[in-house]
């Protein structure tokens, strides 16, 4: 297992929203929102394709 | 007024930059645009845009005439924009549904198409660089950003338009901004 250090403010926050929304741990909660980050940042060229797709057909790129 | 930066309004296509540009331009910031896309259906008052911003990557010699002045810029074409600059980014923010609705409805009176996806697939590509264009901004020191939710425009114009002058730093006309807010331009409201 790898740890990461996080200010301490951030963790007291994070863990009160983890347990508010029904994670088992805060562990589990860090490991949700990671998978959910990476998601959306590792989208495919043919999602980056079909993006500019839409802008062009809107005029707003060539 | 006579300022260093250069002021964007930014966001993704429909999500409110053409009424914040109204905005900011009955605030006293001149205006960068060129006319060429003509007011329609899905613009009554005028797109304000500038046919150089697209062709930025090759030729950024518009960008120093835009000191001083505001300019739409969507997301996607701010990755372009020289660094040796400073930018004060206003970045529209709007129910993702209703920005794809209106999206929608516009390429269906263009005649045109744009991505063949469920809007779900649409949504959540959007959500995605988006999330990536904020990793991107926030570590760039040429840019400062001033997120602005699409409903404040019509919800709460005077409280915006007080955010938007100390972020542009003051001098701007107020009420006049106030005045600019059509609030029948609510359309696709979800």
């Amino acid at each position: 297992m790898t740890k990461v250090k996080i200010d301490n403010k951030l963790y007291e926050r994070a863990k009160k929203a983890a347990e508010a929304a029904g994670y088992s741990s805060f562990e589990e909660f860090v490991s949700s929102v990671i998978e959910k980050e990476l998601a959306l940042l590792e989208a495919s060229p043919d999602d980056d394709k079909a993006v500019s797709e839409q802008l062009r057909g809107l005029g707003y790129i060539e | 007024m006579n300022l260093s930066f250069v002021t964007i309004v930014s966001g993704l296509p429909r999500s409110g930059t053409s009424m914040m540009m109204q905005m900011i331009e009955a605030g006293g910031i001149p205006v960068l645009t060129d006319h060429q896309r003509t007011r329609d259906e899905d613009n009554p008052k005028g797109y304000y845009e500038f046919e150089p911003v697209k062709k930025t990557r090759d030729d950024p010699s518009w960008v120093p005439t835009a000191r001083g002045k505001v300019v739409k810029v969507i997301y996607s074409l701010l990755y372009d924009l020289p660094l040796e600059y400073e930018y004060r980014v206003i970045f529209m923010e709007r129910n993702i549904y209703e920005v794809l609705a209106s999206q929608k409805r516009m390429l269906q009176r263009s005649g045109k198409t744009g991505a063949n996806l469920s809007d779900d697939k649409l949504a959540e590509l959007f959500k995605g660089q988006l999330n990536k264009f904020n990793h991107w901004i926030h570590n760039h020191r040429s840019f400062a950003m001033l997120p602005v939710n699409y409903s404040d425009i019509v919800t709460a114009p005077q409280l915006l338009a007080e955010k938007i002058n100390t972020f542009l730093g003051g001098g701007l006309d107020i009420q006049a901004m106030v005045r600019a807010v059509d609030p029948a331009l609510y359309r696709n409201k979800l």
